[in-house]
């Protein structure tokens, strides 16, 4: 096992090993550089995963204390992981690209009030070599020559109901769950809890892909339980070395470079935390934008009492997809799209979800039609707004004593418009099919796609990160998760993050080759 | 003193009229008074959650579960014990005596209260992590150890109209 010394200057040090950190960490070591990865979380193994939603729960999230102002539910208001493989390890798989209008909203949609809408600073004709790199990398069913995952129960009520309204393009989606044996991981078991981490390894997910061949190089060195708590600037202006504590201890580690992959939230506490006389509002803040533009997708669902059985539970949870609602179509009172794709719920999270509707025989005789619930889960583009925005709180500590990230989050009037179109489209599925009731349920639970908070863009002065993810403000300082996205798209985030951390690899990689970084 | 004087002035001037009732028209206090506090507890879990195919003994124990749960927290327990109160004084009998609707209406009043609200919540882990509640609902839980689902169902719906491929 390699280890490198606190000492040595010469690492390139990443925060966080999830679909970004993990991803960058082998290709940088791939290509001969030495890379230490900063985990908070712990590193399991297969053996810890088990089909239990609870105890998976409480074993991948991070569960250190938030606080929320606004629509988030102020007990839960964001989610995200604490493991090695962070996200990557709770997520459905689901690999849907940016669609060409999505990275070029402002454009598409023109000016939008109470919204910071941009083009992005990377063209979708440049994205797509590297969704083609992403996509062969994690074995994207339905993509690179990947074939499809089979049809299950939920998918097929959902495209038969499809169908019968029109909507035509469909599938069992582009999925980073191998469909075949590959990558020394087995096919799709279809076992269920997919968000549980997936018990055979057949879900992509940094823990047993990327830093383990990261590993292989003998170049990689993965600190898991090691909190970043300082980023410290030396008197060159660059990232000199990372504090972190471990078990309670506290480590300085030198660093030739940084890049912080911590989901958002956890990204944008590192840089306003870290202050000082040359940046006093946080490091690589001089624009002002650290933390704001937080986007999350809404994830609305509904669920249809179908005539027959269809055991929703017995398959992946993000079993297909109906893309019609996806493109902009102005004329349905809002801008952007969204995907149809169908969820399953445990009675457990289904009867806790339901009981903001209510208690009693309105709740219990859903419950007792379980095995002929179908269900959907439906996912829009949130436009960025200034105002929704992570702080931290000036008195309240955390149990590391950092500061208690404060979330912001209101729903935007397009975002609003939207949801009331979608629910009304996934009702109008399930009756198509002869749903005997249709439950509607709103986004109580946040989905982990965390976006904005530092986005890209060419000019300092309205963004954080130039277009390869380096701070505009620190030479040897990057980003490499979602807080880099400029705006949401109507997709699951993962596949763009893993597309522009390899990007950004090889970006870096070139900049070390030649002496600039 | 885990019930109201206005519940107990209820128990006791019905306690002659209904048989069975007697048991817990007695001084709030010693293993009656656990027996009443579960009594409500496990009728309020009932209102909560009702599935007629689950037996009062299997909302019993899951009420019995959050009280001892409670009893590490006094105050959560004071809160709980409080809304039982209210729940057992409607000079008409104790919570547990009467007839479904009329139990709901009571819960309604109540139902924006804390203790309920927590008390839902963990009602809700307590009663659908349970083998019991997964077998009546039709939900088979961990696959893994049957090699998932692929060869068990993942696709035998056969209700649906024939479709015109999927892929």
């Amino acid at each position: 096992m390699t280890t490198f010394s606190l000492d040595d200057s010469s690492v390139f040090v990443i925060i966080g090993s999830g679909a970004g950190g993990g991803v960058l960490s082998r290709e940088l070591a791939s290509r001969g550089h030495k890379v230490v990865c900063l985990e908070a979380g712990p590193r399991l193994t297969l053996g810890d995963v088990v089909n239990d939603e609870t105890e998976m729960f409480n074993k991948l999230t991070w569960l250190d204390r938030r606080m929320a102002t606004g629509k988030p539910d102020p007990n839960f208001p964001v989610w995200g992981c604490k493991t090695v493989g962070g996200t990557t390890m709770h997520w459905t798989g689901a690999c849907p690209r940016f669609e060409p209008h999505e990275m070029r909203a402002l454009s598409t949609y023109g000016e939008m009030p109470d919204a910071t809408l941009v083009d992005w600073p990377v063209t979708p004709e440049e994205m797509a070599d590297w969704y083609d790199k992403a996509e062969t990398r994690m074995g994207v069913t339905g993509t690179q020559g990947y074939p499809h995952l089979p049809p299950g129960n939920n998918y097929k009520v959902l495209e038969a109901g499809a169908r019968k309204c029109g909507y035509t393009d469909m599938d069992t989606h582009n999925m980073a769950i191998n469909s075949i044996d590959r990558d020394g991981r087995p096919h799709c078991r279809q076992l269920g809890f997919c968000t549980s981490g997936c018990a055979v390894g057949a879900k992509w997910s940094t823990l047993y892909t990327e830093i383990p061949a990261a590993e292989e190089t003998g170049n990689f060195e993965l600190r898991p339980g090691c909190m970043v708590t300082g980023l410290e600037v030396g008197e060159d202006g660059r990232i000199a070395s990372v504090t972190y504590l471990s078990d309670g201890k506290s480590y300085t580690q030198k660093a030739r470079a940084v890049s912080v992959a911590g989901n958002v939230v956890e990204t944008t506490r590192l840089l306003l935390n870290n202050r000082s006389q040359r940046h006093p509002d946080g490091l690589a803040n001089s624009s002002g934008l650290v933390g704001r533009n937080y986007m999350r997708h809404f994830t609305i669902q509904v669920m249809g009492v179908m005539p027959g059985k269809v055991h929703f539970y017995r398959q992946t949870h993000l079993a297909g997809v109906v893309r019609d609602e996806r493109a902009h179509r102005p004329e349905r009172g809002f801008a952007g799209g969204f995907l149809i794709s169908t969820v399953p719920f445990t009675p457990e999270v289904l009867a806790k979800n339901m009981l903001t509707g209510g208690w009693g025989r309105d709740l219990t005789q859903v419950l007792d039609k379980y095995e002929y619930l179908a269900g959907m889960l439906l996912t829009g583009e949130d436009p960025p707004q200034l105002d929704n925005r992570i702080t931290l709180h000036p008195e309240a500590r955390d149990g590391y004593g950092l500061p208690v990230p404060v979330i912001h989050y209101e729903d935007h009037p397009n975002t609003i418009a939207m949801k009331d179109y979608a629910w009304k489209a996934g009702r109008r599925i399930y009756e198509a099919m002869g749903a005997e009731q249709v439950i509607e349920m709103g986004d109580y639970i946040p989905a982990t796609h965390n976006m904005g908070t530092a986005r890209m863009g060419e000019d300092p002065a309205t963004s954080v990160c130039n277009p390869f993810g380096r701070t505009h403000d620190v030479a040897n300082l990057f980003v490499s998760d979602g807080s880099l996205f400029p705006t949401a798209g109507g997709c699951n985030p993962t596949l763009t993050i893993v597309a522009l951390a390899m990007r950004q690899a090889q970006h870096i990689d070139g900049e070390l080759k030649a002496g600039r970084l | 003193m885990s019930v109201s004087r206005r519940g107990l002035l209820g128990r006791m001037a019905f306690g002659a009229l209904l048989p069975g009732l007697g048991a817990l028209a007695v001084p709030a206090h010693g293993a009656e008074a656990v027996s009443a506090e579960l009594a409500t507890s496990a009728a309020l879990l009932n209102a909560m959650f009702p599935h007629d195919a689950l037996d009062a003994g299997f909302y019993r124990e899951m009420a019995a579960r959050y009280l001892d749960e409670l009893a590490t927290r006094p105050e959560a327990l004071a809160a709980h014990r409080a809304g039982l109160g209210v729940l057992d004084g409607s000079y008409i009998a104790p919570f547990v005596q009467l007839p479904e609707v009329i139990q709901r209406s009571m819960v309604a009043k109540v139902d924006q209260e804390p203790f309920f609200t927590a008390f839902l919540m963990r009602g809700a882990e307590l009663v659908y992590r349970d083998q019991r509640a997964w077998d009546l609902l039709g939900y088979e839980g961990s696959s893994v150890e049957y090699g998932g689902y692929l060869d068990r169902g993942f696709d035998d719906i056969d209700w649906l109209p024939a479709a015109g491929g999927t892929q």
